[in-house]
Formats: C-alpha cells, structure tokens, sequence
C-alpha cells in the first residue's frame, strides 16, 4: 500500500505566474472572474472609442466626418459592447471573483459550468463584433434592433444576424452564470455564514441572478423568432402577413428594463462594500437595504411597458405607478449610505470618492427617471436627448463609476498590487467632470427638440454650442480612462506588494492573502455578523448579528 | 434654518425664472399646457429632492472626516428613521402618481366631433398628411419636408400608422409625440394655440435617412385654414402671419 501526501499549494502564489494554457483551460473562479473583467474593460475602451466618435460627427451642425450608415453601425457597436460585453460582464466577473470568497467557499458550485459560460460570452462578442468584417457591415438597427427595421427586406446586411447569434450566446452565457451564482450562494457558504450575514454585494448578486433568470429566456426568444424572421420566412413581427411589431416590443423590453436593474443592482452592491470600510462603521439598516434590493427586482416584474408609453398600445397608467414605485426602493439605499456615513470617520480614498460620484450622477439620473415614469412628461421626452442623458447618468454616472471604484478597492486582493492613490484622484476628477459636462447638457438638448440617432442636425439656436460642450467633455473623460490605463500599466509594473487587508476591509476576502491562493482560505475566523473580519481585528467593537 | 428657507424658495423659484423650463417649449397646443404644467411640478420636485440629497450625501464628508485612529460609534439602524426615509418618498411618488393619473386622461382625451381630421402616414423617410374628405395629399421626401397646416383653436383628430418600420410623430413645440407602427392606427387630437410655423421631426431610428425625416407644421387662422381648404392646399393663399419656429 502506498499512501499519497495531499500539499495544500503554498498560500500567496501569484495568480499571474501560469501559463496561458493554464490560463485558458482554468476553472478557477479567479481566473474566471478576472478574464471576465479583462474582457469586460476592452469592451468599454472600444465602445469608449466609438463614442468618441459619435461625439466627434456630432461636435457641431452638418458634419460630414460620418455617413449615416456608419454612423448607424457604431451607435449600434456602442450600445451593444457597453451593455452587453461591458457593464453586465464585469459585474459577472466581479461576482465569480467575490461570491466564493465573501462567503468562504473554496470555489463556484460548477466550475466548469463557470469557465463554458465565459467561453460562449468570449465568442459571443467576437460574433457580434465580427460583423464588421461582413458584406454590409456590422448591425446598424440600434442596441434595441427593433422589427421592422430589422427585418431582412430592410436589414439586409449578415451583420445583423451575426448580432443575433452573438446576443444569443451571451444570453445562455448569462443564464448559466445565474444558476451557478444561486447554487453556489445557498449551499457552499462557510459555517456560520448565514444568509442574514451575507454581505451586500452576494446579496444584490442574488437578486441580479434571479432577473437574469426571469429576463434573459425572454431575450432569447426574441432573437430567436427574429432569426426565424429574417432566415426562414416567419413573419412574427410583420405587420402585412398577421405578424406585430408591438409583439416585438413587448418581448424585447420584458427583457430590456430588467436589463436596466442587471445592470445597477451589483454596483449598488459595490457601493455598499465601499461606503462602510471608509466610514469605519457597519452598514446602516442592513436588512432594509436586502429588502429594497429584492423589492426592485420583484417590481421590475412590471415596468417593461414605461419604454411603450408613446406607442398607444399599452396600459400606460399601470406601467406607470409601478415605474414610479421602484423610486422608493431605490431610495431606501440612498439613505442606507447616508446613514452609513452620518457620524462616521470618513476618509476619501479612490474607491469612497467614486462611490460618492456614483451617488450624486446616480442620484440625477433616478430624479430624471422619476420624471419620465409620467407619460404626460415622456410624450416629449422619449427617443430624445433627454433620454440618452437620463440613461448615462444611470449607466455611466453610476455603473460605471461603481466599476471605477471596485477596481481600485479590489485591485490589491485580485493582483496584489496596489494602485496610485494619486493617478486615482486624477482619474476620478476627470472622470467626474468631463462626465458631468458631457451628459448634462444633453437634458437641455432633448428638451429643445433633438432626437436621439441622428447623425447630423441643423443649425438651430443653441444646439451648436450644447453639442460643442458635450463633445468637450468626451474628451475630459478620455483624459480620465488614459490616467487609469497609465495607473494600471505603472502599478504591475513597479508590483509594489500589498498588505492582506489594506484598507481595513469587513468580509472574508479580507481575511485571505493578496492574491488568494488557489482553495481561497487557510483559515477563517469566526463568522458573527455581516462583518467577520473586522470583528476579528477589533473584538472589542464586535456585534453579534444575523441568525 | 433660515439658510434651509433661502435655499428650498430659490430652488422652487428657479426654473421659473425666464423664458420656458431649460429650454423646454412653452407649449403651443391646448393639450401642452397641462404637460408644460406637469414638467414645472416635477422638475421642481426634482430639483427640491436633488439639493436635500446633495447635502445630505457632501455634509458627511465635510463634517465627519478622518481625524484621528479612534472608531465612531458603531450605531447600524434606527427603525424610526427607516420607516420615515421608506414613507415620505412613498407619499411623494403617490402625489406625483396624482398628477400624472388626471393629466394623461386630460392630454389623451378624444373628441367626438373634431373640427378636422388628418391621416399621417410616415414612411422611409417622410410623411405623408391626407386631409378627410379633401382631395388635399401632402407627400414630402428626405429633400423636400412636407408642410402641415392646422388650424389654431380648432381640434384637428391625428390618425396616424407607419408603411413600413417604426417612426414616430414629434412636434416638439407640443410637447407631444406619438408611434407610428405599421398595423397600428394611433388617434389623438391636437388643438394648437399659437399661429406660428414649428418644425417636426420622427424621434424612433427608422435607418439611414432618419435624421432627415422632418416636417414642418403651420398653425394658421381659421379663416386662411378655410380658404387653404377651398383651394385644395395651395400653400400661396396663406398670409406669413406668425413667427417662425
């Protein structure tokens, strides 16, 4: 009889010290999680380009810099890889990273469920962008390819069924991981972990996966029976064989508005880590903020239709209260941070300042919101620029802010490098203000008329002079991303090691080294509250919470 | 707290102060005075909620900075507070619900007998204007917008559908628009109170030319708007009573 001696691999091994095959046969939640993430940032610095772009036609009255069609393909490029490949991707990545180690898992329930999830979201993207290289070019019917237009006797382009397959793969992609993250979530958390100790980000996963299983079929379908469409003679949204275009609308924003709650509800988790390690207290009104976070998506059951208001197709009173109801959950969080902070020790690193900027753009964009929840107030508003600002304030402003600051919160636990604080300010600063400059003067743009997707307008009063100032500010944000490349380039670099726990952190990822090794944890210590770490490290504060 | 009064009165104040709501139209329809209502109560509610919460979010971070290594107090909930922040923006959404609920009747509402009626088709990529019972077809092109004349204070009923992709119908100086979907007849009336020439526009991506899509809409007396009529559409009668745009 021979015995075998299991070594567990010696803790703090670099995560970067693997091959590439390594690397690309990984069914490591780590490794999964950061190539989702790596991924996720190239889609935003392209669709950042195209937008540039878009800024650039449009700085001001009867450019010529564009034709429409590619002015079409790159608004289409845009929406899609910002929504599809960037802001959902990364908060997948961020939560395959996380999720295992917020709740002391050694990994995800199906690891290589995990890794074919990301492979198909890979390809997915590629097949979307590979439209470019098509006859007729990439898909230029918008993020939201509604039918007719997509339709093949309009579209006539392959791009827009490579879009198609692309959006399909990504879909599945996100199902999967939906079902990994819940499975993994309530069956492989740490003794002593329960639910009610589970810190906010799993949470808000939690409910961001549960949407993603309610909305993500009905995405699906939609494309599926567009494919059909174009391909195979259905006439599912023709109007002239018996088909509906209404119908198409209905699927497309069933999945559509819980898109828009995928696409916060896991920032808002980020945010909430950020807030109570900067303002040394625990997190104010916990269990009220989980409720808000399962309150929103069990109301986002019921405002696809507030994207309708105009068609006169839909109950718009209805799509209406409930749209304005969603305004109270939200609001619960706002508080919830304020409360964290109110009487705190509060010190603005990176990460607490973009937190702070996600509250203030986040904070316009939900006021605008509320504004266009009144169909009244959207009958002049929808497809307008007041729309595309009210979006971005939520999506850029916010998500992406909260992207900005996990990064340089967790960078350190992920690489074991630690940022520049200084380029890190720079880099929020500009971020803030070229953001504000861009996108705020679009609210006045729509109110005197300009509609969205239109890639030249005319040289009426004032609208030269909002979209010169919104350009500017393209620019500004540029600066900003080029600061944060350069921050990132000069820090892995130089690989200035990093503390275990630098910033004083609350849930376990704080606990293991940086980067954590491969089975995640050593040790744990004893899990009492939603903060196990800091009470480890400061008994003498220690509260007993949760069940 | 007389600082708080200065600030909440200023804030109220605002967006009334000068001409029009941030450069929102003053609204040239019967129908558009109840909307340019709507956008002054909720941008000022808005604007009220925005101020409170921005300071509310920055007085923190003056207040309570790091000063030295000690913990605050580890205070983590208060169920007053947490039923007043869940209950005040409830009753704010329900009061603004009220509005919204009798103002989309007011700005849906239908007459039996409108004064006239007109059939909109738009298409790929302008509109088309059929007067009822008229031989008056207005059909415009990319190149050439097409004009819309209404009477003012008269009814005009929209009937309105698309030939071929989604458009939609947007006359911003009405503060209204509306879809225009193949399959679909959408109605809806207009009661324009200005003489004046507005420029429209299709607000949904409907492919290339989309951008060029536009159209012109010419609010005339009752009196030119009968004589229009009687000429079968001949733009040459009508006075150039009215400001432009």
């Amino acid at each position: 009889m021979t015995t075998t001696t299991v070594t567990a691999p010696a803790p703090g091994t670099s995560l970067v010290r693997h091959g590439v095959i390594a690397w690309l046969s990984s069914t490591d939640h780590k490794h999964i999680g950061i190539l989702y993430m790596c991924t996720s940032i190239f889609y935003f610095l392209v669709a950042g380009l195209l937008a540039m772009t878009i800024r650039a036609q449009l700085i001001q009255p009867n450019m010529t810099l564009l034709g429409p069609h590619q002015y079409a393909e790159i608004f289409t490029l845009h929406g899609t890889a910002m929504i599809f490949l960037s802001i959902v991707p990364f908060a997948l990545g961020l939560a395959n990273f996380l999720i295992p180690l917020q709740i002391g898992a050694p990994d995800m329930a199906f690891p290589r469920l995990n890794a074919f999830a990301y492979w198909i979201f890979f390809f997915g993207g590629l097949t979307i962008f590979s439209g470019v290289l098509v006859n007729g070019g990439a898909a230029a019917t918008g993020w939201t390819a509604f039918a007719p237009l997509s339709d093949i006797r309009i579209s006539t382009g392959g791009g827009q069924d490579l879009w198609i397959v692309g959006l399909l793969m990504t879909s599945v992609s996100g199902i999967l991981t939906a079902v990994n993250f819940i499975t993994t979530t309530f069956l492989y958390r740490a003794p002593g972990m329960t639910m009610w100790r589970l810190p906010v980000f799993t949470w808000e996963m939690i409910a961001t996966s549960l949407m993603i299983l309610l909305a993500f079929p009905s995405l699906a379908a939609v494309l599926a029976l567009l494919f059909i469409d174009r391909n195979f003679g259905g006439q599912f949204f023709d109007a002239g064989a018996g088909g509906n275009p209404v119908l198409y609308k209905h699927l497309f924003w069933f999945f559509g508005h819980h898109e828009v709650y995928i696409m916060i509800l896991p920032y808002f988790g980020v945010i909430t880590e950020i807030i109570p390690v900067f303002s040394r207290k625990p997190l104010f009104g916990y269990t009220g903020l989980v409720l808000s976070a399962f309150a929103i998506a069990g109301l986002s059951m019921g405002v696809w239709a507030h994207h309708m208001f105009t068609t006169g197709a839909v109950a718009n009173l209805f799509f209406s209260g409930v749209s304005f109801l969603i305004a109270v959950p939200t609001g619960i969080k706002f508080f919830n941070w304020i409360g964290t902070m109110w009487k705190g020790s509060i010190i603005l690193t990176t990460p607490m300042l973009f937190a702070v900027g996600f509250m203030l753009n986040f904070l316009i964009g939900g006021i605008t919101g509320v504004m266009i929840a009144s169909p009244p107030l959207d009958f002049h508003a929808e497809d307008t620029y007041f729309l595309i600002a009210h979006m971005h304030y939520v999506l850029g402003g916010g998500s992406l802010f909260a992207i900005f600051g996990a990064i340089y919160f967790w960078f350190p636990k992920i690489f074991g490098v630690q940022l520049s604080e200084r380029l890190g300010k720079w880099c929020f600063g500009l971020l803030f203000i070229g953001f504000n400059t861009t996108f705020f003067v679009m609210h006045i743009l729509g109110m005197m008329g300009m509609p969205r997707r239109i890639y030249t307008y005319p040289a009426l009063q004032g609208w030269g002079e909002l979209n010169f100032i919104a350009t500017v500010g393209s620019w500004i944000m540029a600066a900003g991303v080029f600061v944060f490349i350069w921050d990132v380039v000069s820090a892995s670099l130089a690989r200035k090691g990093v503390a275990d726990d630098p910033w004083g952190g609350n849930s376990l990822e704080w606990w293991t080294t940086s980067p954590p090794p491969e089975q995640n944890f050593t040790s744990l210590p004893p899990i009492r509250s939603e903060r196990p770490v800091f009470d480890a490290k400061h008994p003498e504060l220690a509260r007993r919470t949760g069940k | 707290m007389r600082n708080v009064r200065f600030v909440a009165t200023t804030a109220l104040l605002l967006p009334l102060a000068g001409c029009g709501v941030y450069g929102l139209p003053n609204g040239a329809t019967q129908q558009a005075q109840t909307m340019h209502l709507d956008w002054v109560v909720f941008s000022d509610a808005g604007l009220v909620v925005a101020v409170l919460l921005f300071a509310l979010i920055i007085a923190p971070l003056i207040l309570w900075r790091r000063r030295s290594d000690a913990y605050p107090p580890q205070f983590n909930r208060n169920n007053r507070w947490e039923i007043a922040y869940t209950g005040i923006p409830l009753l704010m959404v329900i009061g603004l619900f009220a509005f919204t609920f009798w103002d989309e009747e007011i700005v849906e509402r239908i007459t039996a007998h409108p004064a006239n009626t007109v059939d909109v088709v738009g298409f790929q990529w302008s509109w088309r204007f059929h007067y009822h019972n008229t031989n008056i077809d207005v059909v415009g092109t990319p190149q050439s917008p097409p004009q819309l004349v209404l009477p003012v204070d008269e009814t005009t009923r929209i009937d309105l559908t698309s030939s071929d992709v989604n458009h939609a119908f947007w006359i911003p100086a009405f503060l209204f628009k509306r879809d225009a979907i193949a399959g679909i007849s959408n109605h809806f009336d207009l009661q324009p109170t200005r003489l004046g020439v507005y420029r429209g526009v299709c607000a949904e991506f409907c492919g290339l030319d989309h951008a060029l899509m536009s159209f012109t809409v010419r609010v005339v007396s009752r009196g030119d708007f009968a004589r229009w009529l009687r000429n079968g559409g001949s733009s040459a009668i009508l006075s150039a009573k009215g400001a432009s745009l």
